[in-house]
């Protein structure tokens, strides 16, 4: 009891301005609130070149805003940073913060190369809630919706019972109870198994009351969406928080136009709870949208002359529509949109390699610049309607998304044995390679990891063949399976926050409640898991920043490689150029080719009595594949000799040049 | 003398008055001719300022000219306000080539208007429920169809400027009216090895050939220029986006379907569209008129959409089959099946976004511009035109003997700057999608008898308190009963699967009871009740197709109890009882 309140004691003198207790030793940083955000904001604008847009008023009557970095009137391409977007992470936002503060101070350099777009937080009102008090966990915006459905409005939110300050849980005991607590660590609560004679306790609920009788307690809090889910790439439908419809919610609306607006925008940087760089997004989710091969629909098959059980590769069904058709115009997403493919959901293919090897040397910069060599829990996937799939997929620049902490991973023992197969080796399996482990030796793996009796070897490879289950679903329902056992049974997360810090728990204590009568309330402070305490977010940041001046670096850059001019006749002149991208990344990238944006490489050729005899005046290139990618034009002009003509390649999101040649034998250059 | 004038002054009034009014009424709308882009507004002005009782005009927002789109909202206000009633949306020109959905839309809102006095059906459904009309949704193009030199198949696409052959130049090679008619026609070029001949008894009339057999032209396509030096013409007109595949239930991204625009109401005109839909909870149909192919279409418009339920497709089929008989010839069909997949249409939005019932009528069936014995053995014959009908003979026929040669401009020499000497010719702007106008008061009339027949059938409930019951001790049992007369359900199945808006309440509530208990009634006969354990006083519940809720409160006390029902999408309704 004494050490009860001990801990109590700790936690009320360790309260900070954000309603989270600070473990001892902390620095003097904190949170900053969506106003003092818009007061940073202000201030840094102040210091450079820069240019303050307000993208909108939120429902909650919050700034959205966008800050412009870099050379007025310039074309250089731009990098868009959004942060915080779905509002649960604040450390994205400080991120974003000491971003723009680098670059109009430190790094200043960056601007000769690119012009910077800077959300520091795309969802403010949702944001504004972890300052609240009591702070609960919700990161919708200030838009008024029925949640549930009956006659009033956000009238059955959480309710701070014990006047603690947090939304935590409540536990009753009760007959349907199913859960209990965790051995070793009490104040954890997990789900009895009953399989190993374990019986339920308690029930949980959120702490609060059913505020409007309706036998719920809180399901219709304060708010309404979050507009981090509303971006309309695999949008869902039918959950309110995630918005009516895509692109329902004015920030992401904001944000889209003002994406659209701007075709100089190369790269999309998020930082917020999601990594695409420490591990890559795989390419195995079912649809296989791009890059791949594909049935012909029937009545189409036969028309074609093909056989509709056949998977055949695009370009070679490419070739034979065009020549069915007789469009020789015909692309190869017009193709596919007749073939039904739907929309992309994995990262095509061939863009693949560019992201593993970002994803490389993301780690080794982690490990051996920003030296944070502590493993942490895996960062949480992307959302469906989240910004980061919608910038890739849609908007079809390089995408990546940072999160700069999760809680520590509590140390285990490693239990694996020689030869035996973990999670994550499954998990970077494709589908084909695992069936080849055969029958028997997945279903030892099975066993081992604790899958039910009926899920057979032979049904896994059957579900896998049939595409109904990947790699990526077996090595996930491993992990849980483990975590579990590891974890005592109780949530991974929660045991990892208890190992963290386990005075961010408040202990169970008796509560009359107004209509389940005896209950405790206790258990995990909200935002815990979500952000570090305020005084490792200046470390944390400032280490891990400059990963993104790397990827900056990384940008296409169109340029031209070589002219050549052949003197063919007397007034008759050959030109060759060479276009090439010598950037890392490719331009655009493999997804962005299909979905046409950004727009692609515009050359022309002009000079004064120029007559096209072959060529022409103004040619859009393909793809130009990264570090060095090339193609070529030519031209055959009738123009008198020693005239000069320009070559010009020119793009909106990854700069270009021009070169003007003499027509003399030699000449080019 | 004054006296005996004055009395046959006032028998003339009196016979003035007594007139019966012709159809059209006090606003004189005529349809046959077409409304242009001011002589839409001028129409709607007319009707706003003969019945301001019974319409209201406003503008839901501007279009990317900058034109107003204009809602016309009928109903008797006097008999309540517009949201308190089951509401009707009908729209129309969506593409702005699609001319003729506006008259439509016209027609409906002149006959409602005028026929209020005289028409008892009419004046019902002014009185009981509330029309939602959008003449011209896609403002700009139809404005321009009129003004600019276009064709049947151009300005379906709202005035976005964007670039379809992604060159970095946006709508830089639009059509040209070469010979400076107004029109923008066929182009042929004499070509010995073309695949197309003229029609031996028919020069007018292109027949494509075959090999061995070798043609004589070469068709060109629509008339232009290639005005930026690319290879192609008319690769980059104006706009492309398809305003119905750009509404947001599962949108689907531009390389999966062209015309879907940069994101979900990214138009303007979308935007405004589904703002103003989205605050009127309660329309419970809407109907978007097109052209054409003579059909009554209903979603789903893709796989995506997912299943509809059979509840919800004997609603459909009710109003559809009926449609099937309004307008002869028209077929009720399924888009996704029976025509092609689209992905983020109006139709599909209103219905599994917002839960609401709705048709698309796809106006004029070509098969009307027949030429010959109407029982004559109708042989189909292959036929090259995509929306099917008549081969082009049999309509050069009716062009020629029944529309005296006006649908149809002969082919005529150009010489063609990037060509030389071309053909020009072909048919017509108002032709092919579009009726001849001695045939639009019939269409009109039923299409929009199709839009009535379906406000005829919006829920109407009544309520009824079956029973009221004295258990002893103070007790009281009630029992009342919704019913709604009519086949459109308050909540569509889909609309009760998802949760997408607050269901009927059926509450009770009076100063001298306290309610024990409530249920709803499964089986009043067993006394089947499957009680409400929250609330007891607030059920909420929703009304079926020609169907019936029943429930039920035990309540303790006694003096006035009132039932009411409450609901979004009908007109809400309450009885008071003495215990």
């Amino acid at each position: 009891m004494r050490q009860i309140a001990a801990i109590l004691t700790a936690a009320a003198v360790c309260l900070t301005a954000t309603g989270i207790p600070s473990p001892a030793g902390a620095e003097d940083f904190q949170y900053r609130s969506p106003a003092s955000v818009e007061k940073e904001l202000k201030t840094i604008a102040g210091q450079g070149t820069a240019t303050l847009h307000q993208l909108t008023k939120t429902p909650g009557g919050n700034d959205l805003t966008l800050l412009q970095l870099g050379k007025k009137g310039s074309d250089l391409p731009a990098i868009m940073v959004v942060a915080n977007m779905e509002g649960n992470c604040p450390i994205a936002t400080e991120a974003a913060l000491k971003l723009a503060s680098n670059l109009v101070g430190d790094w200043q350099a960056e601007l000769d190369s690119h012009r910077w777009y800077i959300i520091a937080c795309g969802n403010p009102d949702g944001y504004a809630r972890f300052f609240d008090k009591p702070a609960a966990e919700s990161f919708v915006n200030g838009l008024a919706v029925n949640d549930d459905n009956d006659d009033a409005v956000s009238e059955d939110g959480p309710d701070d019972l014990n006047g603690d300050g947090y939304i935590t849980k409540m536990r009753q005991a009760h007959p349907e109870g199913k859960w209990i607590a965790v051995t070793d660590h009490p104040v954890l609560l997990k789900k009895a198994d009953e399989g190993k004679g374990e019986k339920g306790v308690w029930r949980l609920f959120d702490e609060g009351i059913d505020n409007d009788g309706d036998g719920t307690i809180n399901e219709d809090g304060p708010g309404g969406a979050n507009p981090g889910r509303n971006f309309p790439h695999n949008f869902e439908h039918y959950q309110s928080a995630n918005g009516r419809w895509p692109v329902s919610e004015v920030e992401s609306r904001a944000i889209l136009g003002f994406a659209f607006d701007h075709p100089e925008i190369a790269m999309v940087l998020t930082f917020g709870r999601t990594n695409s760089l420490k591990s890559v997004p795989e390419a195995t989710k079912k649809a296989e949208a791009a890059g791949g091969k594909y049935k012909v629909p029937e009545r189409m098959a036969g028309w074609l002359g093909l056989d509709p059980e056949t998977e055949y590769p695009i370009d070679e069904l490419l070739e034979v529509a065009r020549d069915a058709t007789g469009w020789k115009e015909l692309t190869e997403d017009q193709l596919l949109q007749w073939l039904g493919v739907g929309a992309a959901v994995n990262p095509d293919k061939k863009d693949v390699p560019y992201w593993t090897e970002i994803s490389k040397r993301y780690n080794d910069f982690i490990k051996d610049e920003a030296e944070l060599e502590g493993e942490r829990l895996d960062p949480p996937g992307f959302s469906d309607g989240c910004i980061e799939e919608w910038a890739y997929y849609q908007y079809g620049v390089p995408t990546f998304s940072m999160d700069f902490w999760t809680l520590p991973k509590p140390k285990k023992e490693e239990k694996k044995e020689e030869g035996e197969l973990s999670a994550d080796d499954i998990e970077k399996m494709s589908n084909e390679d695992f069936i080849a482990l055969g029958e028997e030796k997945i279903a030892e793996m099975l066993k081992k990891s604790g899958a039910p009796a009926q899920f057979t070897a032979t049904m896994v490879i059957k579900g896998l063949e049939a595409g109904q289950m990947d790699t990526k679903t077996i090595a996930k329902y491993m992990k849980k399976s483990k975590d579990k056992e590891e974890g005592g049974g109780a949530d991974a997360t929660e045991e990892a926050l208890y190992a963290f810090d386990s005075t961010t728990f408040v202990p169970w204590k008796s509560y009359n409640h107004p209509t389940l009568g005896k209950v405790e309330i206790g258990g995990p402070v909200a935002y815990r898991t979500l952000t570090p305490p305020a005084g490792q977010v200046v470390e944390l940041v400032d280490k891990q920043l400059p990963f993104v001046q790397k990827l900056a670096s990384l940008l296409p850059t169109v340029g031209i490689k070589d002219v050549k001019v052949e003197r063919k006749s007397a007034g008759v002149w050959k030109v060759e150029a060479w276009i090439a991208n010598n950037g890392f990344l490719p331009f655009p990238t493999h997804q962005g080719k299909r979905c046409q944006r950004p727009l692609p490489t515009i050359v022309t050729l002009a000079g004064s009595s120029v007559e096209f005899l072959e060529g022409k005046e103004r040619s859009t290139l393909g793809l130009l594949d990264g570090s060095g990618g090339t193609q070529k034009l030519s031209w055959l002009l009738q123009v008198p000799d020693g005239q000069t003509v320009t070559v010009e390649a020119r793009t909106f999101s990854a700069g270009g040049e021009k070169r003007t040649i003499t027509l003399t034998e030699g000449g080019g250059r | 003398m004054i006296a005996r004038c004055l009395i046959a002054l006032a028998l003339l009034t009196a016979v003035t008055l007594a007139a019966p009014r012709t159809l059209a009424g006090d606003v004189n709308l005529s349809f046959e001719h077409w409304y242009d882009g001011p002589a839409v507004e001028k129409a709607l002005n007319d009707l706003r300022n003969a019945y301001p009782g019974l319409c209201q005009l406003q503008s839901i927002g501007q279009s990317e000219e900058g034109r107003d789109i204009w809602l016309m909202t009928i109903t008797n206000t006097k008999t309540g306000k517009d949201t308190d009633k089951p509401g009707v949306y009908v729209d129309g020109t969506i593409h702005g080539n699609e001319i003729q959905a506006t008259e439509v839309c016209l027609y409906l809102a002149a006959r409602l208007l005028n026929g209020y006095d005289d028409i008892p059906m009419i004046r019902n459904l002014v009185d009981s429920c509330t029309f939602y009309i959008v003449p011209v949704v896609n403002v700009d193009s139809r404005w321009r169809f009129f003004t600019d030199a276009s064709g049947f198949n151009i300005g379906r696409s709202p005035r976005v400027p964007y670039d379809d052959d992604n060159d970095g130049l946006a709508d830089e090679d639009d059509y040209d009216d070469l010979d400076g008619d107004g029109e923008i026609l066929r182009m042929r070029i004499r070509d010995p090895f073309g695949d197309w001949k003229t029609h031996p008894d028919d020069p007018r009339v292109m027949v494509r050939v075959e090999p061995p057999l070798r043609g004589e032209w070469r068709m060109l396509g629509s008339e232009g220029i290639d005005n930026d030096g690319d290879g192609q013409i008319n690769e980059d007109t104006p706009g492309y986006l398809d305003m119905n595949r750009n509404y947001p239930f599962k949108w689907q991204p531009e390389y999966v379907q062209g015309g879907a625009g940069r994101f979900p109401t990214c138009a303007k005109v979308t935007k405004a569209i589904t703002d103003f839909v989205a605050s009127r909870p309660n329309i419970c149909f809407n109907y978007a008129f097109h052209n054409s192919g003579g059909m009554i279409l209903r979603g789903p418009g893709s796989k995506l959409a997912g299943l509809y339920s059979p509840k919800d497709i004997e609603v459909y089929d009710f109003l559809g089959q009926e449609g099937e008989k309004i307008v002869p010839g028209y077929e009720y069909l399924v888009s996704m099946d029976d025509l092609y997949t689209t992905h983020g249409d109006f139709d599909e939005f209103m219905f599994s976004n917002l839960g609401i019932y709705g048709f698309v009528g796809e106006l004029f069936r070509s098969e009307e511009e027949q030429y010959r014995v109407p029982d004559e053995d109708e042989e189909e014959e292959e036929d090259d035109s995509w929306f099917g009908g008549t081969r082009d003979e049999e309509k050069q026929k009716f062009n020629d003997f029944v529309n005296q040669g006006t649908m149809f401009r002969e082919w005529k020499k150009f010489n063609h700057p990037q060509f030389g000497e071309i053909e020009i010719g072909g048919w017509r702007k108002f032709t092919t999608r579009i009726p001849p106008t001695f045939l639009l008061p019939e269409m009109v009339h039923r299409n929009a008898s199709h839009v009535m027949f379906i406000a005829g059938h919006v829920p109407s409930i009544d309520l009824d308190v079956f029973e009221v019951k004295d258990l002893g001790g103070g007790l009281h049992r009630i029992r009342a009963r919704v019913f709604n007369n009519n086949a459109i359900p308050t909540l569509s199945a889909k609309n009760l699967s998802k949760g997408m808006t607050r269901k009927d309440i059926l509450r009770i509530e009076g100063s001298g009871i306290e309610v024990v208990s409530g249920g709803v009634v499964d089986d009043a006969l067993y006394d089947r009740i499957s009680p409400v354990e929250h609330r007891p006083w607030m059920i909420f519940t929703s009304v079926p197709s020609f169907g019936k809720r029943e429930v039920q409160w035990i309540v303790r006390g006694s003096g006035a109890a009132k039932i009411t029902f409450e609901s979004l999408k009908a007109t809400n309704r309450s009885r008071t009882i003495q215990l």
